[in-house]
């Protein structure tokens, strides 16, 4: 531009209309997230949750149904597995741009309401936005903190063990309720020795499972504020876990890694998993056996320490329209129909309503009601261990670390160590 | 290669202006007047430069001398960060890890550069071909979905476990264990050779060819003119590419965060550096401490690159015409 030696005002006026573009640009695209009202009053929330294939096709037929329903309010959806749910979550609250509904679990609730995030949803149940009414009992509470309610249960569900059936009956190996440790590893050896599969995917990582153990044995993982168990404790759950791994009965951890992913019960590598009993269904749309619950190992031959824990459903406390998500939350919750599509795919539905309304008729589903009533039968249940904040962090440590020492790279000492000193240093924080 | 582009072109600043002294002031005004227009042009370029380069820079610096959870205010502890980081034994790990992914593979993929270079560099048929074969890599290596093939080559039981075991060496995947998996990453990067491979290339087309004609006049083999005319001539492109892909190693992070199906593991045997810093950064909120790893990076790197030209006095040979 420089050869005629002028520069037009207008190439100038140019320049800079072409520059405030650029930047308008930039602005629209970092708050295209926001979803404000547009001009015939049509209302877009941003609903996020974690979980698998299965449940995305549940959730985008309940949408379509809320949506046919409240047409002035578009729901956008996002879905991560479990651990990247959480990471996006938070860096998504952190920059205040935190979806407006979302799934939501006990150990969240106390870290994420400390940093103001969470919506206190007793407004919009004075305003009638939000019905509280018609819960199963043991449930309805879940949500509730310090006086605020942070979230609305959608479902229960307790730890279970999933099995591969066709293995273990061809093993000869029957479970039963009230039986011991003992009874499980002599199971898995069998289960070794006759059928060629290693029978657990790796127990020893699995926090919410250790914290039945230590339940049975009248501690638990976690207090109000910190740890509730001892090095001592945790050296011998290891220590016998590296031996079983060292004797085949469990999975190769090297398997288990790169099967990630997916489950290595699901693939065929082991034939028992403990998990959550309403994950039953994505088994059975993953792998080619059939899958079912099995009761949690004892101590005593009678406590298995459970208990019901809730996935729910709360708000940002930074939304917009609070109002329209509580509407969604309460269709979410209470719809017959919703509850109908969904099943048990998050637990045993939570308002009366849908408990009602939806009668199992495939097998997994049954198997999964099956198993809720057979514990809360059997007399088990107890309740849960709140979560201090920093629990996430404790968790993830746990699962590491104890893959690491199953994979013999640390020694059991080392790993007990350093999981306890990440642990105090996350639980600070 | 990336990379040396965007930074010839930010490190040469667009020639200035010729000042006139004492030239008339209606000259001057357009002078002005020009130069306004010419911020105006850039200013897209510098409000992305403040906005997303040294804010977040500056940002990061204090950071790093804070303790900082993302949520609350960032509160001062002075150096605490640096000294609990040389404390912890997952940074330990993570800086080993990131040494050893340096110290193997960078010269295994300088050594291939060079060698298919050496090959490519004599005219044969099918040239261009195999040129833009061997490039293509570096094209598409970063690519997110490359990881996902190679965690899929390297599983058990895929390409790579079959034809070992086809050999007889058996080790199972390389990605579920711990002594192997930094070798899958290892491999990728060496795979991709392209780039430094053009660089080399194009050094070589560079030396003279009656020096080549008067060391056979003088009866010199193959080995003695490779290592008495072609390395020396080369040192400068050798230099520049051995700089340039050190640098690059160190900064490793999209195929050991894929391979290792985004835990950095098996057993940490994937953590390097800059995933134990996302870890500590977006999975643990310890902002501050991983914008302090992030600082500590740029002193190594800085040091390393220091290294690196105070040692090319003795090995690198410039032509006295060009210094």
């Amino acid at each position: 531009m420089g050869d005629n030696g002028s520069v037009e005002r207008r190439t100038v006026l140019k320049a800079a209309g072409a520059s405030l573009a650029t930047l308008g640009l930039a602005t629209t695209t970092a708050c295209g997230g926001d979803s404000g009202g547009s001009g015939d009053g049509t209302v877009e929330i941003r609903f996020a949750w974690w979980g698998a294939e299965e449940r995305a096709k549940r959730i985008n037929q309940t949408i379509a149904l809320f949506e046919k329903k409240y047409p002035k309010i578009k729901v956008k959806t996002d879905f991560q597995d479990y651990v990247a749910f959480w990471e996006k979550f938070q860096t998504q609250a952190a920059g205040g741009n935190p979806p407006d509904v979302f799934q939501n679990a006990v150990a969240f609730l106390r870290k994420y309401d400390k940093r103001s995030v969470l919506l206190d949803l007793k407004s919009q149940v004075d305003a009638g936005n939000l019905s509280l009414k018609n819960f199963r009992a043991g449930v309805e509470k879940v949500g509730e903190v310090d006086g605020k309610l942070l979230g609305i249960p959608v479902g229960s569900n307790t730890m279970s063990l999933v099995i591969d059936e066709k293995v273990f009956e061809k093993a000869g190996v029957k479970p039963e309720q009230g039986w011991t440790w003992d009874e499980y590893f002599d199971a898995l050896e069998k289960i070794r020795n006759k059928q060629k599969v290693s029978g657990d995917t790796g127990y020893f990582g699995i926090m919410y499972l250790y914290d039945l153990y230590l339940r049975q044995n009248g501690k638990a993982f976690f207090t109000e504020d910190g740890l509730g168990f001892e090095e001592t404790d945790l050296t011998e759950w290891w220590t016998d876990a590296y031996n079983r791994v060292k004797a085949g009965i469990i999975t190769d951890p090297k398997k288990i890694e790169q099967l990630k992913p997916k489950s290595a019960l699901a693939s065929g590598d082991g034939a028992s998993e403990f998990t959550w009993d309403n994950f039953t269904v994505r088994y059975t749309t993953e792998g080619d056996s059939t899958y079912g619950l099995a009761p949690i190992p004892t101590t005593d031959g009678k406590e298995t320490g459970q208990y019901l824990s809730s996935l729910m459903l709360s708000g940002s406390a930074r939304t917009k329209h609070p109002k329209e998500v509580a509407q969604f939350i309460d269709f979410m919750v209470h719809d017959p129909e919703v509850g109908r599509i969904m099943g048990y795919d998050r637990g045993i539905l939570a308002s009366t309503e849908q408990f009602d309304a939806y009668k199992p008729t495939d097998a997994p589903n049954k198997a999964i009601a099956q198993y809720e009533e057979d514990v809360a039968a059997a007399g088990v249940l107890g309740t849960i261990t709140p979560h201090p904040a920093g629990a996430d962090t404790v968790e993830a440590a746990f699962l590491r670390i104890a893959a690491d020492m199953s994979q013999g790279k640390t020694k059991v000492s080392d790993a007990v160590k350093q999981f306890f000193s990440e642990a105090e240093s996350a639980l600070a924080a | 290669m990336g990379t040396a582009v965007t930074t010839l072109i930010k490190d040469s600043p667009p020639d200035a202006p010729e000042k006139r002294p004492g030239a008339p002031a209606a000259v001057k005004r357009r002078g002005r007047r020009e130069n306004l227009a010419g911020y105006l042009f850039m200013s897209p370029w510098i409000a992305g430069f403040l906005l997303l380069t040294a804010g977040p820079m500056a940002a990061s610096l204090y950071f790093a001398f804070t303790d900082y959870n993302l949520f609350d205010s960032p509160q001062w502890i002075g150096f605490d960060n640096f000294t609990r980081m040389f404390d912890d034994p997952r940074w330990q790990k993570s800086v080993e890890v990131t040494a050893k992914y340096v110290v193997i593979g960078t010269p295994l993929k300088l050594l291939l550069a060079l060698g298919v270079a050496l090959l490519l560099a004599q005219s044969r048929r099918g040239q261009a071909f195999y040129r833009a074969a061997f490039y293509a890599p570096s094209l598409i290596g970063a690519s997110v979905s490359v990881g996902f093939v190679w965690r899929a080559l390297f599983s058990d039981d895929a390409v790579v476990d079959r034809t070992q075991s086809f050999f007889g060496w058996d080790v199972g995947g390389w990605v579920g264990d711990p002594d192997w998996v930094l070798y899958s990453l290892v491999a990728l990067t060496v795979w991709q050779f392209g780039a430094p491979m053009v660089i080399f290339l194009a050094g070589l087309k560079q030396v003279p060819k009656e020096l080549y004609e008067a060391a056979e006049v003088d009866g010199a083999g193959p080995f003695k003119r490779f290592w008495s005319i072609t390395l020396p001539m080369i040192s400068p492109v050798l230099f520049f590419n051995v700089l340039l892909e050190t640098i690059h190693s160190f900064q490793i992070f999209g195929s050991a965060y894929v391979v290792s199906n985004t835990s950095c593991g098996p057993a940490d045997s994937t953590l390097v550096y800059t995933c134990y810093l996302y870890q500590k950064g977006f999975k643990e909120a310890q902002m501050g401490f991983a914008s302090a790893m992030a600082w500590m990076l740029l002193l190594a790197v800085a040091l390393v690159t220091a290294v690196l030209f105070w040692s090319q006095k003795r090995w690198v040979h410039y032509e006295e015409a060009s210094r």
